[in-house]
C-alpha cells in the first residue's frame, strides 16, 4: 500500500506516569467506561486502580489471584457501582465490585489512598464477589459485551468461554468454543452486535455469534502469518462520522465509500507477531439496505446463512520492528495506536487517497482511503517492551476539550504512562 | 531372681564349689519356664559363668533349655529382658565354640531352631549382639543346608535404615549396624548363591543410600568369598555394576562400583588364570566397543574401568593392555576426527597411569616392580610413542585438548619404570622444548605451559637427560646480547627458570643463568635483557629456596653470585652496567642477595654486615648514605643495603651504633629530594633495625631520641615526612607487640584530630599490619604470634570511642584509620567486637571517594556475613541500600571504582545467601530491580558479579502459593 | 523431577577446546612474548608502595574504558548452563556454540534496543527437552542482560524435528512469563541455572 509513508505530523508527549508504578511487569490497562479511572493488571498478582484526574493510585486489589493478573475489563452500564472482571495465569477469573457514591469519587482523588488493604474501610474497597473457574490453564484475556450481558474469556487451553450473568454473581457458561488450535490471546466484542472476535497463537482471527441459542464460528481470518496478539473493533458509527475530510466536499466516489462503510459496520483492527497491523472489513450482505441501517439491530428476515465474509481492507504502514502486542482504535478521531516489543508507540490516521488516482490504481479499487503514520515515538517506556496501548478520555485539570483523548501505554517496567497527541512535530 | 543375679554378680571367685554352681545353674534354668524374670535368669547365668567354667554338656544344656522354654525370643516384649539372654548366648558362642559346634553337627535340627530363635529382633542394641552371635556359625561351622536360612536371618535387615534417636545412651550408629551386617553377609562363600542375586536385586533401588550399602557389601563379599566362588558370579556382577559407571547417578556410587569391579579382579588374580581371563574378557569387549564412538560419556567410562582395574596387579594390567591397545591403535589410525583421537588417547593415558601405579616409576618401585621385565606395555611402547610424538608435533595448534593429551601421555611414558630409553626420553624433551620455544602462542597457551611443566616433571625422573638434552637447546636460544628485542628470549628464559623448581637440576640452572648474565654484561646487553636475566635468577632462587637453606654454609652462591652482584652495584667502573643505575634493577639485585645470604650462619653473615653500607667500596662508611646526606650519587645503593639488612640474623653486628643509625636514617629519609624507592628503602631500614636489633627494654624507648632530637610527635611540627617516620618506627615495634605501644598508640590516635594532616595520619594505620615482603620470619624478624590481637585491643575500641566524640569534619579520619586496621586483621580477632563496629563500617560506605576505605569496610562486612551473620540482621536494610549504592554507577554520584563495585556485589550476594529468607524477602524486588543497572556496567568483571548476585536474589523467591 | 534420558550417550567436548576470552594480561604481553612469569617476583604489597603517596582513590586509569557486551560474554553466560539430563554444560555438549550467537545493534539512532540472537543445537533431533533448554537459555539471558537487549532464542535450523513449534513457544513472551510462574518448571530451570560463571 502506501509504501512511501509521509513523515509524522503529530507528536506524542508524556503527560504523566501513573504513580506509584508497580515494581514488576504490568500487562494491560482498562479505562473505566464512564468514570475517570483505569485498572491495570500486574504480574505481582494484583490489580491497581489509578485516577486519570490526579494520576495517582486509588486502590490496589490484592489477594484474589495466585499468579499474574493478565487482563482486566470493566462491566459497562453499572449503576452506582463499579464491576471489574480480572483474568489470571492461575486460570481463574474474578469479579470485583465497589460502591461508587457519586461525590465519593471526588474524595477518592483528594485523599489518595494506597490500596494495601487493612487501614481502608471495607465498604470503600473493591470487594471480591465471585470466581469463575473452568479454564484449564492461564487466562489471557477477558471482555464484557457492550450490553454487559456477556463476559468472554480465553485461555492457553485453546478455548473461548462465554459467560452470561443471570443475576448478580450468578454466572452461567453459555458457550465453550474450541475451534482454535492454539492459545487464544485476545477476545473482543462488536460495539453493536453480539459478535465476538478472538485472536490466537494459531495465527488466525475468528468471529463468533449465536445461532439458535448455540454459539458458532461465523468467520475465520487468515491474513496474519504469526501469532495474532490483539483484535479490536472500530467504534460504532465511525463510518458516517467523517474525520477523513479536510474541509473539502466529498466526491461522489468518496460518498459511495462512506455509504459502503455504513453498510459493513464497524471494522476490525488486528496486530501480530508478524509486525503488521491490519484492518478488516465485513462484506455487506446482499439484502435491502434497511438491514444495515445504523440501528444495528440485525433484521428478523436475516438470511439463513449466518456466515460472514471479512476481507482485508488495509495493511497499515509497517514501522514496528518486533512483535506488535496491542492496537487501539480511537472512538473520537478514528485514529489507531499500536505498540509492542520494540518499545515504540505508533499512531496512524486514515485519509482520502490523493486526487482521482483512485480510479487508475487498482489497489485502490478496494478502498479509496489510505492509512498514514501521524506519530512515531521511540522508547516510550525507556528500553522496555510495551504490552498494551489504549485511548482514554482525558480527565485531568489540563484538558483542552471535552472529547480530548490521551493514550495509555502499559509496559514491562511496571509503569502506565499517559500521552497527549498534539499537532506538529517537535525536534528531539 | 534379679536379687539372686545381683548377689551372684557380687560373689567373689572360688566362694562357690562346682556342684553349688551347677545346682544354682539348674535352678536358674528351671526358672526360665515361667514368663517372668527371664532377663534376670540370664544375668544370673552370666554371673555364674564368670565364677567358673562350665563343661560342654552344661553349656549345650543351657542353650537347649533356652531354645525350648523361650523360643522365639521376641515373645518377650522388654528389650531389657532379651538383651541379657543375647549377651549370655554371645558369651557361650565365644567361649565354648567347640562344644556348640559339635552339638550342631550331632543335632540336625539344632541350627534351624537356633536361627529362628532370634527372629524379629528389632532393637538396634540387641541386633548388634545377634549379628555377632550368628557370625560364629557363619564363619566356623559347616552350615551347608542351613546356609540360606542363616543368610535370610541377617539379610532380612538389609538395608539398615535405622536412625539413632538424638539422645541414644548406647550411641549405636547406623554405621555400626551396617558394618556388622556387612561382615555377616561377606563372612562365608556359602552365602554367594543367595547374597549376589539378593544384592543385585536391591541395586535397582531408587534410594541412593541403599545402593551405597549394596555396593560396599558386594565389594566386601567378593573380597572375602575367594576366587573359586567369585569366578562363578564375576560376569553377572560386571553386567550389573558397570551401569553405575556408564550412567553416573552419584559420583561416590560410581567410585564404589569401580572399587567392586577392581576387587573382583584382585580376588580372581589369586585364582586360576582362566577365571581371571573369563572375567576380563567381556570388560575388554565392552570397552573396545565404546572406544568405537569416542569421545563419549561411555568412552570416558571405559577409561575409568580400565584404569581402575588395571591398577590391581601386573597380571591384570598385562591382560588389559594386550586386549585393548591393539584395537585402540587400530581405531586411532582410522579415526576421522581429532575429537575421536583425543578420546582414544585419553583411554591410553589412563592405562599408562595404571601401569605406573603397578610397576612404579624411575625413582620409586611399584608393588609389581619386580616383575617389570615382563611389562606388557613394552610391546606397545614404540607405537604409543610414535602416535603421541607425532600427534603433538603435527596437530594444528587449535587442537588444544588433543595436544594436551598427547603431552600428558608422553610425560607418563617417560615416567614409566624401565620403559623408555634415555634416547626416547630425549626425543620427548626435544619435542617439548621446541613447543615451548618455537611455537606461536595460542589461546591460553595451555600447551606451552604443559610442555614446560612436562619437562620439569621429567627432570624429576631423569635429571641428567634433561640437562644434556634440554639445557643446551634452551641456552642456544638465549643470546649473549639481545639485538632483536625481548621476543627473542622472554619465553625461553621463563621456561628455563621454571626448571629450577626441580631440585635435581636447580644448581645447573643457576650456574647457566649466572654465566649468561656475566656474558650479557660483558657484551653490553640492553638493560631490559639484564633485568630479564636477573628476574630469571631471582625466580629460580625462589623456587629452590629450600635447597639453599639446606646446605647454606657449603654452597658457593654467595661467592659466585651475591658478592659479584653487590660489587657491580656499588662500583663505578666498567663492571657497573648502566642497568644498575635503575632502582628497580637494584631492587632485584638486593632480593637475589637476600635469598642467598639470609640462610647463611651468623659468622658468615658478619663478613657482610660490616660492608652493609660500604658494599665493598673503598669509600669510608661515614661519607656514604645514610650517614652523609650529601653523597647523593650513592643514594641508590641504599636499596641494596636494605635487602642485605633484611637478610641478617638478629645476632649479627651492625657497622654502626643503633640509636645513631636510626637517627641518621630518620634525617636521611626526610630529604625532600629522595626518590620514592630510596625513601621507602631507608624508612624500611628503620623498621628492620628496630624490629631485629633492639632489646625488649631498649625497644620501650627506641623512639625517644627522635622525639628528643626532632620533637617527632609534636602536633605543631607534624608533616608527611615525620608521619612516615612515625609509622616506620611503629611498624618495627608492632610486630613485637611491645608494651611501648600502650603509650605510643594513644599519642598517634590523638593526631587523627589534626586539622591539616589528620587524614594523612589515618592513611598510615593501614601500613601497620599490612603484610610486608621484608619484615618476615624468613628474614629473622621478631614477629610475635599475638601482635595483631594486641594492636586490635589497643586501637579499635579507642577509635570507635574517639569517633563518637570527634567533630564532623575529622570523623572520616577515624573511619579511614579503622578500615586501615581492620583491612589486615584476621577476622577471628575482629569477630567478637564486630557487633560494635557495624554502624561505623556502614558509615564508611557513605564516605565519598575514599575507595580503599570502602573496600576494607566491605571486606570486613563480608567476613562478618560469613562468620557471624546474626550481628548484621538488624542492619540488613541499611546494609543492602549502601551496598547497592556502591555497586551501581549513577549520574548523581562519582562512580566507585570497579574493584569496589565488584566487592559490593559479592557482599550483596552473600547477604542473600546468609540471611534468613523472611529477613530479606521484602527487599527482593527492590534489589533485583536496582541491580539491573549493574548488569549494564562498563566493566565485564562487574557485570559478571552482578549476574551472580542478581541470580541469587531472584532465587530468594516469594513463597509459591500453589 | 526425574527425567528419563533421550540421549544416554552424548558426545562431550573437552573444556580446553571451548571458546574462551584471552586473559587481558596475555593479549597485552603478546607483543614482547613471554607470559609475565616474572611479573609477580616483587610482591603486590611491596615495601616500595607508599600509602602516603598512593592516591586516596584506588580507581585505575582505564576505569572508564567500556568493555562492551560481546558474543563471547553471551557465550560465557549460557555455555555454563547445566544440561537437564546430564551433569554437563551446554557448552561441552556443544548445544550452544559461539558462532551461533549474534548481537544486533539498534536499527535506528533513535532506538537504544539491541538484539541477541542465539541458535541452540539439541544433542539429538528428537530431544524432548529442547524447549526446556531453550527456555533456560532465554531465562538466563533475560536475567543476566540489561533490558535494552531483546533475546531471541531459536533452535538451529534442521537440528530438531519440531523446531518450528519450539521456536514459536520460545518466542512467545506470554508463555515464557507464565512458565516462570510454574513451580515445577522453575525447579528444573533452577537446577540448570545453578551454575553461572
Amino acid at each position: 500500500m502506501s509504501s512511501a509513508t509521509p513523515s509524522p505530523t503529530h507528536t506524542l508527549s508524556r503527560l504523566a506516569t501513573l504513580t506509584p508504578p508497580s515494581n514488576s511487569r504490568t500487562w494491560q490497562s482498562a479505562p473505566h467506561p464512564s468514570l475517570p479511572i483505569v485498572a491495570t493488571a500486574c504480574s505481582d498478582r494484583s490489580v491497581r486502580v489509578y485516577s486519570l484526574t490526579s494520576f495517582t493510585l486509588l486502590h490496589s486489589i490484592t489477594g484474589g489471584h495466585k499468579r499474574s493478573v493478565r487482563t482486566v475489563s470493566w462491566k459497562p452500564h453499572t449503576k452506582g457501582q463499579s464491576v471489574l472482571a480480572t483474568g489470571s495465569f492461575d486460570s481463574s477469573a474474578g469479579i470485583w465490585r465497589r460502591e461508587e457514591s457519586g461525590p465519593g469519587l471526588e474524595n477518592d482523588f483528594t485523599n489518595q489512598r494506597r490500596g494495601d488493604g487493612d487501614e481502608e474501610d471495607e465498604a470503600d474497597d473493591y470487594q471480591f464477589s465471585c470466581i469463575l473457574d473452568g479454564h484449564e490453564s492461564e487466562i489471557k484475556c477477558l471482555s464484557w459485551s457492550p450490553s454487559g450481558q456477556y463476559l468472554a474469556t480465553c485461555s492457553r487451553d485453546k478455548s473461548v468461554w462465554i459467560w452470561e450473568e443471570l443475576e448478580d454473581d450468578n454466572f452461567e457458561t453459555v458457550a465453550v468454543l474450541q475451534d482454535h488450535d492454539g492459545d487464544v490471546k485476545c477476545v473482543g466484542w462488536h460495539p453493536e452486535e453480539d459478535l465476538l472476535v478472538s485472536a490466537s497463537y494459531d495465527d488466525t482471527v475468528r468471529l463468533w455469534r449465536e445461532d439458535q441459542d448455540d454459539w458458532v464460528q461465523v468467520a475465520m481470518i487468515n491474513g496474519h502469518d504469526r501469532t495474532v496478539w490483539w483484535a479490536e473493533f472500530e467504534a460504532s458509527g465511525m463510518g458516517k462520522r467523517d474525520f477523513r475530510r479536510e474541509g473539502k466536499e466529498l466526491s461522489e466516489e468518496q460518498t459511495r465509500h462512506v455509504e459502503g462503510l455504513e453498510r459493513s459496520g464497524p471494522r476490525l483492527a488486528t496486530c501480530s507477531d508478524d509486525c503488521t497491523v491490519r484492518v478488516w472489513r465485513r462484506k455487506a450482505k446482499e439484502r435491502d439496505d434497511q438491514a444495515s441501517s445504523n440501528t444495528g439491530i440485525p433484521s428478523i428476515i436475516r438470511s439463513v446463512a449466518i456466515d460472514e465474509d471479512w476481507y482485508q481492507e488495509a495493511v497499515l504502514p509497517q514501522v514496528h520492528e518486533r512483535a506488535i502486542y496491542s492496537v487501539s482504535w480511537s472512538r473520537i478521531t478514528g485514529m489507531i495506536a499500536s505498540a509492542g516489543s520494540d518499545g515504540k508507540i505508533i499512531v496512524y490516521k486514515e485519509r482520502w487517497r490523493e486526487g482521482d488516482k483512485a480510479e487508475v490504481d487498482e489497489a485502490a479499487t478496494q478502498s479509496s482511503t489510505e492509512w498514514v503514520v501521524v506519530a512515531e515515538l521511540f522508547s516510550a517506556h525507556d528500553v522496555f517492551e510495551i504490552n498494551h496501548v489504549s485511548w482514554a478520555r482525558r480527565a485531568d485539570k489540563g484538558k483542552r476539550s471535552d472529547d480530548e483523548e490521551v493514550v495509555l501505554s502499559t509496559g514491562d517496567d511496571g509503569e502506565v504512562r499517559v500521552w497527549t497527541l498534539d499537532e506538529g512535530v517537535m525536534s528531539h | 531372681m534379679s536379687y539372686l543375679a545381683e548377689v551372684l554378680a557380687s560373689v567373689p571367685q572360688k566362694v562357690l564349689s562346682l556342684q553349688q554352681r551347677n545346682l544354682l545353674c539348674d535352678f536358674t534354668l528351671s526358672r526360665t519356664e515361667d514368663a517372668e524374670g527371664l532377663g534376670s535368669c540370664a544375668k544370673a547365668l552370666l554371673a555364674l559363668e564368670e565364677l567358673g567354667k562350665w563343661d560342654d554338656q552344661q553349656v549345650v544344656g543351657i542353650v537347649e533349655t533356652l531354645l525350648t522354654n523361650t523360643h522365639p525370643l521376641r515373645q518377650f516384649k522388654q528389650q531389657s529382658e532379651r538383651y541379657p539372654v543375647l549377651r549370655l548366648i554371645d558369651t557361650l558362642m565365644a567361649k565354648y565354640r567347640k562344644a556348640l559346634r559339635t552339638h550342631h553337627e550331632s543335632t540336625p535340627d539344632f541350627m534351624a531352631r537356633f536361627i529362628s530363635y532370634f527372629d524379629g529382633e528389632k532393637d538396634p542394641r540387641n541386633l548388634m549382639v545377634v549379628f555377632s552371635i550368628l557370625r560364629v556359625p557363619m564363619t566356623e561351622w559347616s552350615i551347608g543346608a542351613d546356609a540360606q536360612e542363616l543368610f535370610d536371618a541377617v539379610f532380612n535387615y538389609f538395608p539398615i535404615t535405622f536412625r539413632p534417636p538424638p539422645d541414644d545412651p548406647y550411641g549405636i550408629t547406623a554405621q555400626d549396624l551396617k558394618d556388622r551386617l556387612r561382615d555377616c553377609i561377606s563372612s562365608t562363600a556359602d552365602f554367594a548363591p543367595y547374597a549376589f542375586p539378593a544384592l543385585l536385586d536391591k541395586l535397582d533401588s531408587t534410594s541412593m543410600n541403599t545402593k551405597r550399602d549394596v555396593l560396599s557389601t558386594i565389594t566386601a563379599a567378593v573380597t572375602e568369598y575367594g576366587p573359586r566362588t567369585v569366578s562363578l558370579y564375576a560376569i553377572t556382577l560386571w553386567d550389573a555394576l558397570k551401569f553405575e559407571v556408564l550412567n553416573v547417578q552419584e559420583e561416590d556410587l560410581a567410585q564404589e562400583a569401580l572399587a567392586g569391579l577392581a576387587a573382583i579382579a584382585r580376588t580372581l588374580s589369586q585364582g586360576t588364570p582362566a577365571s581371571l581371563n573369563a572375567y576380563l574378557k567381556p570388560i575388554m569387549k565392552e570397552c573396545n566397543e565404546h572406544l568405537e564412538d569416542a569421545p563419549t560419556k561411555q568412552s570416558q567410562a571405559s577409561a575409568r574401568f580400565l584404569h581402575k582395574i588395571a591398577d590391581v596387579s601386573p597380571e591384570v594390567t598385562n591382560i588389559l593392555l594386550a586386549g585393548v591397545l591393539p584395537n585402540l591403535f587400530l581405531l586411532f589410525q582410522t579415526a576421522d576426527t581429532m575429537a575421536k583421537r583425543r578420546g582414544l588417547l585419553e583411554v591410553l593415558v589412563q592405562l599408562i597411569r595404571a601401569n605406573i601405579d603397578v610397576y612404579g616409576d624411575w625413582r620409586t618401585m611399584g608393588p609389581g616392580g619386580d616383575k617389570v621385565e615382563n611389562n606388557a606395555l613394552a610391546q606397545f611402547r614404540d607405537q604409543a610413542l610414535e602416535v603421541m610424538l607425532n600427534g603433538l608435533e603435527t596437530a594444528p595448534s587449535k587442537e588444544v585438548s588433543f595436544r594436551l593429551v598427547c603431552l600428558d601421555g608422553l610425560v607418563q611414558l617417560s615416567k614409566a619404570r624401565g620403559l623408555l630409553s634415555d634416547e626416547h626420553v630425549g626425543n620427548i624433551i626435544h619435542l617439548f622444548h621446541s613447543v615451548v620455544i618455537h611455537e606461536d602462542s595460542y589461546g591460553k597457551d595451555e600447551v606451552k605451559e604443559a610442555a614446560i611443566n612436562g619437562i620439569v616433571e621429567i627432570a624429576h625422573q631423569k635429571p641428567q637427560v634433561v640437562i644434556d638434552k634440554a639445557f643446551p637447546a634452551f641456552l642456544a636460544q638465549l643470546p649473549d646480547t639481545d639485538t632483536d628485542g625481548p621476543n627473542s628470549y622472554s619465553t625461553v628464559l621463563e621456561a628455563f627458570a621454571k626448571l629450577a623448581s626441580e631440585e635435581q637440576v636447580f644448581d645447573t640452572v643457576m650456574l647457566r643463568l649466572k654465566n649468561k648474565f656475566s656474558a650479557a654484561v660483558k657484551q653490553g646487553a640492553s638493560s631490559e635483557y639484564i633485568v630479564a636475566l636477573l628476574s630469571a635468577m631471582l625466580y629460580a632462587l625462589n623456587k629452590g629456596a629450600n635447597k639453599l637453606a639446606q646446605h647454606s654454609e657449603t654452597s658457593n652462591y654467595y661467592r659466585d653470585i651475591a658478592l659479584p652482584l653487590i660489587q657491580r652495584a656499588s662500583s663505578s667502573d666498567a663492571d657497573h652496567p648502566t642497568a644498575f643505575n635503575d632502582e628497580r634493577t637494584l631492587d632485584l639485585v638486593g632480593r637475589i642477595c637476600n635469598l642467598i645470604i639470609r640462610s647463611q650462619p651468623t659468622e658468615q653473615q658478619n663478613s657482610v654486615t660490616t660492608e652493609l653500607y660500604t658494599l665493598f667500596r673503598s669509600t669510608p662508611q661515614a661519607e656514604l648514605p645514610p650517614f652523609n646526606i650529601n653523597a647523593t650519587e650513592a643514594n641508590k645503593t641504599m636499596i641494596v643495603s636494605t635487602h642485605l639488612l633484611a637478610s641478617f640474623r638478629k645476632d649479627t653486628t651492625l657497622p654502626s651504633e643503633l640509636q645513631f643509625l636510626v637517627s641518621s636514617l630518620a634525617n636521611f629519609a626526610q630529604q625532600p629530594s629522595l626518590s620514592l624507592p630510596i625513601r621507602s628503602a631507608s624508612l624500611r631500614q628503620m623498621s628492620l633495625v628496630i624490629n631485629k636489633y633492639y632489646t625488649s627494654t631498649a625497644l620501650k624507648t627506641c623512639m625517644d631520641p627522635l622525639i628528643a632530637d626532632i620533637d617527632l610527635l609534636n602536633p605543631d611540627k607534624l608533616d608527611p615526612p615525620r608521619i612516615r617516620i612515625i609509622f616506620a618506627c611503629l611498624k618495627g615495634i608492632v610486630l613485637r607487640s611491645s608494651p611501648a605501644l600502650n603509650t605510643l598508640y594513644p599519642t598517634i590516635l590523638s593526631l587523627l584530630s589534626h586539622t591539616k594532616y589528620g587524614s594523612t595520619v589515618a592513611q598510615g594505620f593501614t601500613t601497620l599490619l599490612q603484610p610486608d615482603d621484608l619484615l618476615t620470619k624468613d628474614n629473622h624478624c621478631q614477629i610475635l604470634g599475638l601482635h595483631k590481637h594486641k594492636s586490635f585491643a589497643l586501637l579499635v575500641p579507642s577509635i570507635t570511642k574517639a569517633f563518637r566524640e570527634a567533630d564532623p569534619e575529622t570523623k572520616p579520619n577515624y573511619l579511614i584509620a579503622l578500615s586501615g586496621v581492620l583491612r589486615w586483621m584476621p577476622f577471628d580477632i575482629v569477630v567478637e567486637e564486630v557487633g560494635q563496629l557495624v554502624t561505623l563500617l556502614l558509615q564508611s560506605l557513605d564516605l565519598a571517594s575514599v575507595d580503599s576505605v570502602k573496600e576494607a569496610a566491605i571486606g570486613t562486612l563480608t567476613s562478618t556475613l560469613l562468620e557471624k551473620p546474626e550481628v548484621l540482621e538488624e542492619h540488613t536494610g541499611a546494609l543492602i541500600s549502601r551496598l547497592l549504592a556502591n555497586a551501581t554507577v549513577t549520574k548523581d554520584r562519582p562512580a566507585p571504582p570497579p574493584g569496589v563495585r565488584v566487592a559490593a556485589l559479592k557482599c550483596l550476594h552473600l547477604v542473600a545467601e546468609k540471611s534468613k529468607e523472611d529477613n530479606i524477602i521484602r527487599y527482593r524486588r527492590e534489589v533485583v530491580r536496582r541491580l539491573v543497572a549493574a548488569l549494564d556496567d562498563r566493566k565485564r568483571e562487574v557485570r559478571s558479579a552482578a549476574v551472580k548476585c542478581r541470580a541469587k536474589w531472584l532465587d530468594a523467591d516469594e513463597p509459591d502459593d500453589d | 523431577m526425574e527425567i528419563d534420558k533421550d540421549n544416554a550417550n552424548p558426545t562431550i567436548l573437552n573444556p580446553s577446546d571451548l571458546p574462551s576470552r584471552r586473559r587481558e594480561s596475555h593479549v597485552k604481553r603478546r607483543d614482547e612474548g613471554g607470559s609475565g612469569l616474572f611479573d609477580d617476583l616483587v610482591p603486590r604489597c611491596s615495601y616500595l608502595s607508599d600509602p602516603f603517596d598512593a592516591p586516596v582513590s584506588t580507581s585505575d586509569p582505564d576505569d572508564d574504558a567500556r568493555e562492551d557486551i560481546d558474543e563471547q560474554e553471551i557465550y560465557d553466560l549460557i555455555s555454563t548452563i547445566c544440561d537437564p539430563e546430564h551433569p554437563l554444560s551446554l557448552g561441552s555438549l556443544s548445544v550452544v556454540n559461539l558462532p551461533d550467537i549474534r548481537i544486533l545493534q539498534p536499527t535506528s539512532p533513535l532506538s537504544s534496543i539491541s538484539t541477541v540472537a542465539v541458535e541452540i543445537t539439541p544433542t539429538i533431533t528428537h530431544c524432548s527437552l529442547a524447549t526446556v533448554i531453550g527456555l533456560g537459555v532465554r531465562v538466563r539471558l533475560e536475567q543476566a542482560l540489561p533490558p535494552r537487549f531483546r533475546v531471541d532464542v531459536r533452535i538451529k535450523k534442521g537440528t530438531h524435528s519440531t523446531d518450528e513449534q519450539v521456536n514459536k513457544q520460545l518466542g512467545d513472551k506470554e508463555r515464557v512469563a507464565a512458565a516462570l510462574e510454574n513451580g515445577t518448571l522453575m525447579g528444573v530451570l533452577r537446577k540448570m541455572l545453578a551454575t553461572c560463571e
